[in-house]
């Protein structure tokens, strides 16, 4: 049946899926193409609408110009913190609530289930999470960023139910052996878990990585992300090319967003596909039903 | 003494206690250690922002605490509910979620179906992985490229429309006419991968022995598409439809925000921009709270009526 299968003849209907295909992976790369020719081509060539898909007139000066903007180095370095540190805490935290949460035993383990979901539906909303925020004194301050995100009600549920399909007798047999629930999770059920560890892990820190909008409300300038960076430069609150006349500034302008785009999104784009098998787990593990 | 007629000791030498939720504590107090802080953490971000919300009946004074000073019922209701701006963004947002379902919705079934009618397993694996990449790219770099992709002065699609229908520069992200379609189609480009996902799962795990009684009753492949798979599907459709209708109001607003301009305000502010605005450019937190309360609230009432109307039309629910 399977061989059969495999070497029926292409139909008319194939070879349009083919194409319509083709067309989709087209329309997934055209726009990180056009930005890294527009962030590689001269001025010149962007002015005069030479720029499709490949440079034209080859230079670097958008990135060398870039790259001498303090503001720049300071806002990645702050994305990169924000990134490696907010994902630590919500590792540490999902794991261990997640943890206690596998055991269906526990007093109250409906309840907390519940308010899990619950509050997937029914959030605080913008103004009263803004208005706790300030209240804690955290506003200004990286915890703004870091502490509000730690826990993820969807990663949560993925980790809970990840955790409940390790099969109980390991962990009997880590009891008879002496070890804490502590030690279990440490040295018996994290080793076992890193597949659901890393797509949680790389939820969080995708979301670190893209977040501005938090930045934006809660910190001082020199605390901002570089995805915040990029959007007041898009908007024009940050001016750039401001060596230039008058004249070539929107097109100076225009390659260097471009370039400041490709070096924000490069880490994505460069372990996308080393880890998309990861990214693609959460969906599989992760059923909303508790 | 007397604890060794009510204690009877166990194997490994521990004394067990009749009582069973003092043996529970007992044996498992450190799970509830562990939960600790991060139930409180869970607590302090999720449920107090939630009990916030009576700030919306609530007259805020700066300085005061984030729960306000003094009852005004629902004085701030009334304001907004006889407040034209709030209408319009109630109308936008309406407008544009339904236009994101209507788009938004079928295009990702629609993909992974055919998606899963290639043949070549290596090449439909690769075009899987390419579409849902721009799930991951940050909201901000889609409206900068789309904003470059536009402009009306060097951007791609402008040059392609004038060298191919010698049509005059159209400034995309500025016109309000084009803030839908554009909201839209940025939705599809970054999320029908994603969501492809889901349903070429479920049709990877649909029974093999449906296609081939299929075959054996001559069903062509478009018919074995309508009358097996679709059916077969339909349960992760509802589930998914449940999802979509209730989140309704909720729109990306991080993404209307970025897209927004004055020039095209009077389609680009939706319910959420307003909350914004109101609440924090203008400081207006009660009103703003209110606002954001309402909707929030015709979100739970359209999850729960979806489901329950699911529920009873096909026995599909989310709880």
């Amino acid at each position: 049946m399977h061989t059969q299968r495999k070497f029926r003849p292409l139909t008319f209907a194939d070879v349009l899926i083919y194409a319509f295909m083709i067309v989709v992976v087209l329309i997934c790369f055209i726009p990180f193409v056009y930005m890294l020719a527009l962030s590689l081509s001269s001025p010149e060539a962007i002015i005069n609408n030479k720029v499709s898909l490949f440079p034209v007139g080859l230079n670097f000066a958008a990135y060398e110009q870039i790259f001498t903007y303090p503001n720049f180095f300071k806002a990645y370095g702050n994305t990169i913190f924000y990134t490696a540190a907010g994902t630590l805490i919500s590792l540490f935290m999902s794991a261990l609530f997640a943890y206690a949460m596998s055991k269906r035993f526990l007093f109250g383990h409906k309840l907390v289930m519940m308010l899990i979901v619950f509050s997937m539906f029914f959030s605080g909303g913008l103004i009263p999470t803004y208005l706790l925020i300030s209240n804690l004194h955290l506003t200004g301050t990286v915890w703004a960023m870091l502490l509000p995100f730690a826990l993820n009600q969807f990663n949560l549920i993925i980790l809970i139910n990840f955790f409940r399909a390790i099969p109980s007798e390991i962990e009997e047999a880590a009891i008879i052996d002496g070890l804490s629930y502590f030690g279990i999770l440490r040295r018996v059920i994290l080793p076992l878990s890193t597949p659901a560890l890393a797509t949680i892990g790389l939820y969080t820190a995708v979301f670190f990585w893209n977040d501005w909008f938090n930045g934006l409300i809660y910190l001082n300038t020199d605390q901002y992300p570089v995805m915040l960076f990029l959007r007041n430069i898009v908007n024009g609150t940050t001016m750039v090319g401001d060596g230039a006349g008058a004249a070539d500034k929107s097109t100076i302008a225009m390659s260097i967003k471009s370039a400041v785009i490709i070096t924000s999104t490069l880490p994505i784009i460069i372990l996308y596909p080393m880890l998309q098998r990861f990214f693609v787990a959460g969906l599989t593990v992760g059923s909303v039903k508790g | 003494m007397t604890d060794t007629t009510i204690l009877s000791k166990t194997p490994s030498g521990t004394y067990v206690s009749p009582n069973p939720k003092w043996r529970h504590f007992r044996r498992y107090w450190q799970l509830y250690v562990m939960m600790l802080l991060p139930l409180c953490h869970f607590l302090l971000f999720k449920y107090a922002p939630l009990i916030g919300n009576v700030l919306a009946f609530r007259r805020y004074r700066p300085g005061m605490g984030p729960y306000g000073t003094e009852w005004v019922g629902f004085a701030y209701f009334e304001r907004f509910l006889q407040d034209p701006s709030f209408w319009r963004a109630f109308n936008n947002t309406l407008i544009l979620s339904f236009g994101n379902i209507l788009i938004n919705f079928p295009i990702p079934i629609i993909f992974a179906l055919l998606l899963y009618e290639v043949r070549s397993k290596r090449f439909r694996k690769f075009v899987q992985t390419v579409s849902y990449m721009p799930r991951f790219i940050s909201t901000v770099v889609v409206i900068a490229i789309l904003g470059e992709l536009l402009s009306p002065s060097s951007g791609l699609l402008n040059r392609v429309l004038g060298s191919l229908f010698g049509m005059d520069p159209i400034y995309f992200v500025n016109e309000p006419q084009f803030f839908r379609p554009l909201y839209i189609f940025t939705e599809t480009w970054q999320f029908t991968g994603w969501t492809a996902i889901i349903y070429l799962a479920a049709i990877t795990g649909v029974n093999r022995e449906l296609f081939e009684a299929a075959d054996i009753d001559g069903a062509t492949r478009f018919q074995k598409v309508i009358y097996v798979t679709i059916p077969s599907i339909m349960s992760t459709i509802m589930v998914m439809l449940i999802l979509n209708v209730g989140s309704l109001l909720s729109l990306g607003f991080e993404k209307v925000l970025l897209m927004y301009t004055p020039s095209n305000a009077m389609v680009s502010d939706i319910i959420d921009t307003l909350v914004y605005r109101t609440g924090l450019t203008n400081q207006n937190y009660s009103y703003a709270t209110a606002i954001g309360l309402f909707s929030g609230i015709i979100g739970v009432i359209l999850v729960s009526t979806t489901n329950w109307f699911s529920k009873k039309m096909s026995g599909e629910s989310i709880y």
